[in-house]
């Protein structure tokens, strides 16, 4: 079950970085015809992040502890040390930036100039979080992994 | 043609999201540094972490509403590019003192 969990919160965490970059071009052209279509992938994008947020969190309250005992245990601790203190933190930023994606979405973006520049660094900077929380959680997932090879 | 305008929502969740990604790093700071402060957070909800989301989650809110009614319900009223640069100094002072401080001070 734990692994269904843990697929699933990457599923969706790489959708929503997916959705992000996908946002960003849209952006970058944005008219009239394309409003839409943007407005609804930001209610994606926070959507997925939202899944994969508590579907991660779950996994962390309810179970995270054994890999935690594995991994402070092997050769690898700084991937609980460091990287999931940061990453368990730094994802609440990026739960923030993207509730706040359907708002500054809602803005005329084919006539603002100024709402489409707000748009692209926000949906860059989701992306780039995304992509951080990505790899950060690969080097937890090594870090158990390194944690249970025979010494 | 072409303006230059963001919505009141777009002003007052965007000061919101800065201000509350900061106390974000803040709180992770207080937390760590404190065991009191942790096992209170701990006691609140049955896990730090909870406590801290919800926290942060909960004055998102509040600081979002409470600019959106600045200046008799008109919202905050700041240029679209003084906007930006202060969501984008939020996440990105945020982010380096969550890294810098498991990396160097914790």
């Amino acid at each position: 079950m734990n692994e269904v969990i843990l697929m699933s919160h990457v599923l969706f965490g790489v959708g929503c970085m997916v959705a992000a970059v996908w946002l960003f071009v849209d952006v970058l052209n944005a008219n009239e015809g394309n409003l839409a279509r943007i407005r609804i992938i930001s209610w994606g994008a926070a959507v997925f992040m939202w899944l994969a947020f508590l579907i991660g969190g779950y996994f962390y309250v309810t179970a995270y502890k054994a890999d935690k005992a594995i991994i402070l245990n092997g050769p690898w601790p700084f991937a609980h040390d460091l990287v999931m203190e940061t990453k368990e933190h730094m994802v609440i930023m990026l739960l923030l930036l993207v509730t706040y994606l359907p708002i500054a979405a809602s803005n005329n973006l084919a006539v603002s100039k100024d709402a489409r520049k707000l748009m692209l660094w926000v949906t860059g900077m989701i992306a780039l979080l995304a992509l951080a929380m990505d790899g950060e959680g690969a080097i937890i997932a090594m870090g158990v992994k390194m944690g249970l090879l025979p010494k | 043609m072409e303006n230059t305008t963001v919505s009141k929502h777009s002003v007052s969740f965007g000061l919101a999201l800065a201000i509350t990604c900061v106390v974000n790093a803040l709180i992770v700071v207080v937390k760590e540094k404190s065991a009191v402060v942790m096992d209170g957070m701990r006691k609140i909800t049955g896990h730090h972490w909870i406590t801290h989301t919800v926290i942060v989650l909960v004055l998102f809110v509040i600081f979002a509403l409470l600019f959106s009614r600045a200046n008799g319900g008109q919202g905050m009223k700041i240029t679209a590019s003084r906007l930006i640069n202060i969501v984008v100094a939020g996440v990105v002072i945020s982010g380096i003192s969550i890294v810098g401080f498991y990396l160097f001070a914790d």
